[in-house]
């Protein structure tokens, strides 16, 4: 198999509480994957074991068939937009050229190249007239663009997003969806935290459904039934159209 | 006065001279990733927290500065071990934590050097409380000089690291930087420029030679870079207006240095551009002036439309003075909204248009309280007059499109709208009508809209049903029945296939 994350018997646990347990996913390139399921089901545990970001307690995480460590440039993380300080003396160009730092070595500074990289996402995300702004000065929307530029601008083969349509305006919902979706036919690897249940068909090709344990992984129009939308979310479902989930 | 006053001419005036400068700009460089990181109080922890290594580099070495440097410095890593060992380990709340560790620290140190200097030896605590920068020696200068090169080429050799961890600590561990080493090193060149100040300032006030000069410079500046340049030009300012308060008063430079930093900062809280108190009552000012000329506008609008438009009923009706109306009602005639003869006033055709869009937003917000947020319609009157002078043009055909454009308000008034409607409007089709969504739309807002419903440019499409409401119509590709609401479907521009 070629997948490029593997991840078998994956389990953590927090003070003793355990929030994932026994995970076993093979994530392809090239397919949208959602990962959905309630409130703590280990959606973001999940996330942070792939960065490697956290002990975990048993199980093996393979990133293109290597170590976390030896593939982290690899991997692209986008934070929910509340994570982040939007009153921090950073402007737009500022944060796209985060992403250009894990290509220097310790002493090398930025050149003109990283800096047309950088220009050319943002061209990318239609957000280049607002390079020099500071970031708060920015729509939620715009925002969000910014890390999404930052994310491109790293040149990843692997893209963890949480939640990225939380705050932003549908124009902008629909712009970040064809990114992912080209970023997906161009045989990336893409993972995103989602919560609007009837969205899920329209935008991701496979999804993980996910309680503690893995409830189900598989192809959106088989898999996201409402039997195993029940099964991860329980008692816990959220209002949502039943059209939405025959449509 | 007296022999402080002309210390510029000795030897001592300089080397406190250069020496304050140089404490002046690396505490403000340093200080700026301090204040960013939430770590004042670790600031005001560390530079006590070094006493007992002063001492104790005082004992084993005597009075070098080296051996005290070194001493202090070992004191402010350790105090930092302790503390984030404290934070990881025991239950323990962070400032407390913090409190407890430098405390007690401070207190090793004053208790040693009382009793060292007790036993004949010249260390005196008052020069490491409050500063001695007339006390320094060549040797000193020279350790501030190489301590000052140090701090800030590593400030500008990692920005990079820094800047990353300070802003997103999360995602700077994704890119493979340690936070904790960078945390660690950061305390480190802490402990540096804090043994560096204890001369200058004394351990007391050396946080403020950190924090205030960066907490100024954040009022002034957006961008990092420019915070930090500035940050360390205000603290080099400080220390050498400081200096030299403290000459022609004749007292301690230390406290004077920070008043001049706190002076700085007071200046910049007022009279930033953009940040400061000055600014935003200017600009309080500017607005309220706004809203009462919107309103008066409005108002005349209202008036005409009950043919009761005159300069007293507008007084009356507005109910703020009469020069004001007055003042307002030029303006709005050099505009060219009205004309203006005696008492009698008339609205101009873009008068009419510019008090329409103000209903119009008016009129939309009151619609979208009651739609989408569920409040009552005596609730919204008084929001929707607040917000009819925020929202955007932008912002409300976005709102509009958003509602499938409302005809009417949730009073039943007609809302002003803003598009007639389009000559090749879907809602001019008729049952089995064939016809594909123009890709020309009047804004982006509609595209979003009827994207959201599953339809897109070019999308073909058979008008299959229609009431009063709604239309009904299915798409080629797919086969999927769609309800487009009535106020809707006279938006939207399509082209006719039959």
């Amino acid at each position: 198999m070629n997948s490029s994350i593997s991840i078998k018997g994956l389990s953590v646990s927090y003070d003793r509480k355990t929030v994932l347990s026994n995970i076993y996913l093979d994530i392809q390139p090239g397919q949208l994957y959602g990962v959905l399921g309630p409130n703590g089901a280990g959606k973001s545990t999940l996330f942070k074991s792939i960065l490697g970001l956290i002990d975990i307690n048993s199980g093996r995480i393979e990133i293109n068939g290597k170590t976390i460590k030896e593939q982290r440039k690899q991997m692209v993380y986008i934070p929910q937009r509340g994570e982040v300080d939007w009153q921090f003396p950073a402007t737009v160009m500022d944060v796209v050229l985060m992403g250009r730092y894990p290509f220097k070595k310790i002493f090398q500074r930025l050149n003109a190249e990283d800096r047309k990289i950088a220009m050319d996402s943002l061209e990318m995300m239609g957000i280049s007239q607002f390079k020099d702004r500071q970031i708060g000065e920015l729509s939620g929307g715009q925002q969000q663009r910014v890390f999404l530029a930052r994310a491109i601008c790293q040149q990843a083969d692997i893209f963890l997003f949480d939640e990225p349509f939380v705050g932003v305006d549908i124009t902008t919902e629909q712009k970040i969806i064809q990114i992912l979706q080209k970023l997906a036919a161009d045989g990336k690897t893409l993972l995103v935290v989602h919560h609007d249940l009837s969205t899920v068909r329209d935008y991701f090709d496979q999804v993980i459904l996910l309680n503690q344990r893995l409830v189900v992984v598989g192809d959106t129009k088989t898999t996201f039934t409402e039997e195993n939308i029940s099964k991860a979310y329980g008692g816990q479902l959220p209002i949502l159209h039943k059209t939405a989930i025959h449509k | 006065m007296g022999e402080l006053f002309d210390i510029f001419n000795y030897a001592v005036g300089i080397r406190a001279l250069i020496a304050s400068m140089l404490v002046g700009a690396m505490c403000g460089v340093l200080g700026c990733f301090i204040v960013l990181r939430n770590m004042s109080l670790i600031g005001d922890a560390l530079s006590h927290a070094v006493l007992p290594g002063v001492v104790v580099g005082f004992i084993i070495a005597g009075s070098g500065a080296l051996a005290i440097f070194t001493g202090a410095v070992f004191a402010g890593l350790l105090a930092a071990v302790f503390m984030t060992w404290i934070q990881h380990n025991v239950k323990t709340k962070n400032d407390a934590a913090i409190g407890i560790v430098f405390t007690a620290m401070f207190s090793v140190g004053v208790m040693a050097i009382s009793k060292v200097s007790r036993d004949g030896a010249h260390l005196d605590l008052d020069h490491f409380l409050f500063g001695n920068v007339l006390g320094l020696s060549d040797t000193d200068l020279y350790l501030t000089g190489f301590i000052t090169i140090y701090v800030l080429l590593s400030v500008v050799l990692f920005y990079r690291y820094l800047f990353a961890t300070t802003f997103q600590p999360v995602i700077a561990e994704t890119m493979g930087i340690s936070v904790k080493t960078v945390h660690y090193f950061l305390m480190l060149l802490l402990s540096f420029a804090v043994v560096a100040s204890l001369q200058a300032v004394g351990v007391i006030l050396v946080v403020a030679m950190l924090i205030t000069p960066a907490a100024t410079a954040l009022l002034l500046s957006n961008r990092l870079k420019f915070v930090l340049v500035i940050s360390g030009l205000v603290g080099v300012l400080s220390a050498v207006l400081g200096l030299i308060l403290a000459a022609y008063f004749d007292t301690t430079p230390g406290p004077a240095m920070v008043l001049m930093a706190t002076l700085f900062y007071l200046l910049a809280v007022f009279f930033a551009p953009g940040k400061g108190l000055l600014f935003k009552y200017l600009h309080r000012r500017k607005n309220k002036a706004k809203i009462q000329f919107e309103d008066t506008l409005k108002q005349a609008l209202k008036l005409h439309e009950r043919n009761n438009l005159s300069l007293p009923s507008l007084i009356d009706r507005l109910g703020f003075n009469a020069a004001t109306v007055k003042r307002h009602l030029s303006t709005l005639k050099q505009r060219g909204l009205v004309i203006v003869n005696q008492n009698e006033i008339q609205l101009t055709d873009d008068g009419h248009a510019a008090a329409n869009k103000l209903v119009r937003a008016h009129r939309l917000w009151e619609t979208f309280l009651v739609k989408n947020l569920g409040l009552t319609e005596e609730q919204i009157h008084e929001e929707a007059e607040k917000y009819e002078h925020i929202l955007t043009e932008e912002h409300l055909d976005e709102l509009e499109a958003d509602m499938d454009y409302p005809a009417n308000d949730p009073h039943g008034s007609p809302i002003p709208q803003k598009q007639v409607e389009s000559a090749n409007a879907l809602s001019k089709l008729s049952i089995h009508q064939k016809a594909k969504i123009d890709p020309l739309q009047i804004n982006e807002y509609l595209v979003s809209r009827l994207w959201k419903l599953g339809i897109g440019p070019d999308d073909e499409f058979e008008v299959t049903a229609q009431d009063e409401s709604s239309i009904q119509i299915k798409l080629e590709d797919e086969g999927q029945l769609i309800y487009i609401p009535k106020s809707l479907a006279t938006k939207v521009n399509v082209s006719s296939l039959n």
